[in-house]
């Protein structure tokens, strides 16, 4: 029998990076708040960035890909049917841990998809009505970067000041101008100033954002909102892995059952938000199953699970004369560009992309440039030769192309009928296939980059790769108004249960074509927000 | 599966055999050494498969192919990529770690350090109005109707 926890106001579901936003909003408003969370909290002194086995640790027990680390908490993925793996961290703080650390804003186009090109849905929401989340979270989250970005309406101040652009981001800059292409200094949740009690340092650009930051000067949320949460009165539950949430006799979600160190538990709450990723928060809606919901939590429009988009980006480096320095931090981006963001007809497909012009943290990574099975770099890697190409690693740039990729339902996550994780659950399935728009947008952002790099005086340029995965899990129960075509309305309250919410990835109608962290934290900012303003009024357990 | 601890089980012998391989892989000029004059087969070996011990088998299956060292690694690339390229990572995981092979390279230091922006940094980068075709252009987003 499972032995029943203290009740809670909030019960939020994960500790990463929403659930970050949200508990610590909530607990400043006066909820009491309960995160479960399968992972533990990371200690900075164990990531890899600043030790010489820094790659190859990078490359396992620090990856971002679930099924090379393996750690108990990580529960397996079957994407034998997917043209690409999928990437997550499962600890307090999230993905944030080791994401790279760019904060782009959805442009107001990204939320009128359907009105303006036709295709998949538009927002129930707009860019005006998240723009004050998108401002509050850019200040929690301490991001740097320069005001005035012409590629967005005005008012995008980032608070904390731009880091060096580098040689790097220099060079590539005066071939963009050549090209007459648009191109900004990078922004990122990076801070490039000390803040004085700040549990956050200051970016010492290691350059190693994607192993986590061993300064500590990311802003992943259990740097910049968990632990002053738990100050806060909250209680982060860690090794909590859940199994299924509950229902009352009114169909309210009443708590959730959990697993520790082979125990069962049970933490009651009066509402239940759901914060487990794009992948984790469907898997444990499809587990929840009910006589009042057969098919899943919250499933009765059947698109839970539904509509996965995951960004496969491409990859085009270029070679230089000159030493560049390309190992120098943040990374983050150096600079970003949006020249092809936006959609045009005569292209032969709708949406766009954002450029990433990203340092390369070591040779490891430079060398991926030409092994890669994908990579059109016409020469092998190793063997004869392969000196000259390595002494080119630091003399490397290369662009970083995030598609847009549009929801159907034929990408999806299901619970695997065999494979289970360390505690018996199922495991999930990814069922993904690369669609022609986002081939196509990829093919031509990728032959607009070998011009770039060509008009910045690349000797030598190429494609080092495309379908590699970024960690942008989104879409799985989508917000709309409808309650037939969506999971979650525009507050991320789920249509079917009147207390359950969603803050993650998941409830992307559409994934735009950016970097999703600053969404991911509007969106946690804006329900959490509702809920707090709203407090009297919302149902809740019995 | 239990993890291999291939490091302390390397002989004389298999090291001998991994260095040869290795020098396929990476026979070093234009001032790098050889992976044999890294001391691939030594000390960064053991590190590297410590570091990730998903590549310990793959070292161990090569080592165990016969032949002439090129004609050996050719076989394996022909017959088996993805063992190919763990066993390339193995090896030049080990010899990226040795402190000479990165400096020759170019990397400050024996792994990524701190070097915090110096006070003007940023704003040297963005001096003689590099971003003024930029801001000249003007707004490039799309407006959408209310």
């Amino acid at each position: 029998m499972a032995s029943k926890q203290d009740h809670a106001d909030v019960l939020i579901v994960g500790a990463g990076t929403a659930a970050g936003v949200a508990a610590r909003h909530l607990a400043e408003a006066g909820f009491s708040v309960v995160c479960l969370e399968q992972g533990e909290w990371v200690d900075p002194g164990d990531l890899p960035g600043n030790k010489p086995e820094y790659e190859l640790v990078g490359g396992k027990d620090w990856h971002p890909d679930p099924n090379i680390r393996r750690r108990r908490e990580d529960y397996p993925l079957d994407h034998s049917e997917s043209d690409l793996p999928v990437w997550m961290y499962n600890g307090v703080g999230g993905s944030s841990v080791l994401y790279g650390g760019i904060w782009a804003r959805a442009l107001p186009s990204d939320f009128r998809v359907r009105t303006l090109d036709g295709v998949a849905d538009d927002w129930p929401l707009s860019y005006d009505e998240l723009l004050p989340y998108y401002q509050a979270v850019e200040r929690e989250m301490r991001v740097s970067g320069l005001a005035g970005n012409p590629a967005y309406p005005p008012g995008f101040d980032p608070p904390l000041p731009p880091a060096p652009i580098h040689r790097t981001g220099q060079v590539m800059a005066e071939g963009m101008n050549k090209l007459g292409w648009h191109w900004w200094p990078g922004t990122n949740s990076l801070p490039t100033l000390n803040r004085e009690g700040s549990r956050e340092g200051q970016c010492v650009r290691y350059g190693v954002c994607r192993m986590g930051c061993p300064e500590g000067a990311k802003s992943s949320t259990d740097v910049t909102h968990l632990r002053d949460a738990v100050e806060r009165g909250v209680q982060v539950i860690t090794r909590a892995r859940v199994a299924r949430v509950t229902l009352d006799d009114s169909g309210r979600a009443n708590g959730a059952i959990y697993l520790r160190d082979g125990a069962e538990h049970f933490q009651s709450a009066s509402l239940v938000i759901m914060a487990a990723g794009g992948i984790g928060t469907p898997r444990l809606l499809l587990m929840s199953t009910s006589e009042r919901f057969p098919n899943g939590l919250a499933n009765s429009s059947g698109l839970v699970g539904k509509r996965l988009m995951l960004h496969p980006y491409g990859v085009a480096v270029g070679l230089y004369d000159d030493d560049l320095e390309n190992w120098l931090g943040p990374a983050g981006e150096h600079i970003g560009s949006m020249q092809f963001y936006e959609s045009d007809a005569s292209r032969g497909f709708v949406r766009g992309a954002k450029w990433s012009l990203l340092p390369i943290a070591g040779p490891l990574e430079a060398a991926e440039k030409w092994t890669h099975p994908l990579s059109l770099a016409g020469e092998q890697m190793w063997g004869d030769g392969s000196a000259d190409r390595m002494k080119s690693f630091v003399r490397m740039l290369q662009w970083h192309v995030i598609p847009e990729d549009l929801p159907e339902e034929t990408n999806y996550v299901s619970l695997h009928p065999t494979l289970t994780d360390s505690d018996g659950l199922p495991a999930a399935k990814v069922n993904y296939r690369v669609s022609e728009n986002t081939r196509k947008i990829v093919d031509f952002n990728l032959a607009r980059a070998l011009e770039a790099h060509d008009a910045a005086g690349a000797t030598k340029s190429w494609i080092a790769g495309r379908n590699f995965m970024t960690g942008h899990n989104t879409g799985t129960a989508k917000m709309g108004n409808d309650p037939a075509t969506s999971v979650v309305d525009r507050f991320g309250r789920t249509h079917d249960v009147p207390n359950l919410y969603i803050i993650d990835a998941s409830v992307f109608t559409t994934s735009t074509g950016v970097n999703p962290t600053a969404t991911i934290c509007a969106l946690a900012k804006r329900t959490a927000t509702h809920i707090a303003s709203n407090a009297g009024k919302l149902e809740v357990a019995s | 599966m239990t993890d291999l601890d291939l490091s302390t089980e390397l002989g004389d012998a298999s090291r001998a055999r991994l260095a040869a391989l290795a020098d396929v892989l990476i026979p070093g000029g234009s001032g790098l050494p050889s992976a044999s004059a890294a001391d691939v087969a030594g000390q960064w070996i053991n590190r590297a498969l410590a570091a990730n011990t998903d590549l310990a088998p793959a070292v161990r299956e090569v080592l165990a192919v016969a032949g002439a060292p090129a004609e050996a690694l050719a076989e394996v690339r022909r017959r088996d990529h993805v063992l190919f390229e763990a066993f390339a990572l193995a090896v030049s995981g080990a010899y990226f770690m040795n402190p000479a092979v990165r400096n020759a390279l170019g990397y400050p230091g024996i792994a990524p350090r701190r070097m915090p922006a110096a006070e003007g940094e940023a704003e040297y980068y963005l001096e003689d109005d590099i971003l003024t075709p930029v801001l000249d252009r003007g707004h490039i987003y799309r407006s959408v109707p209310n």
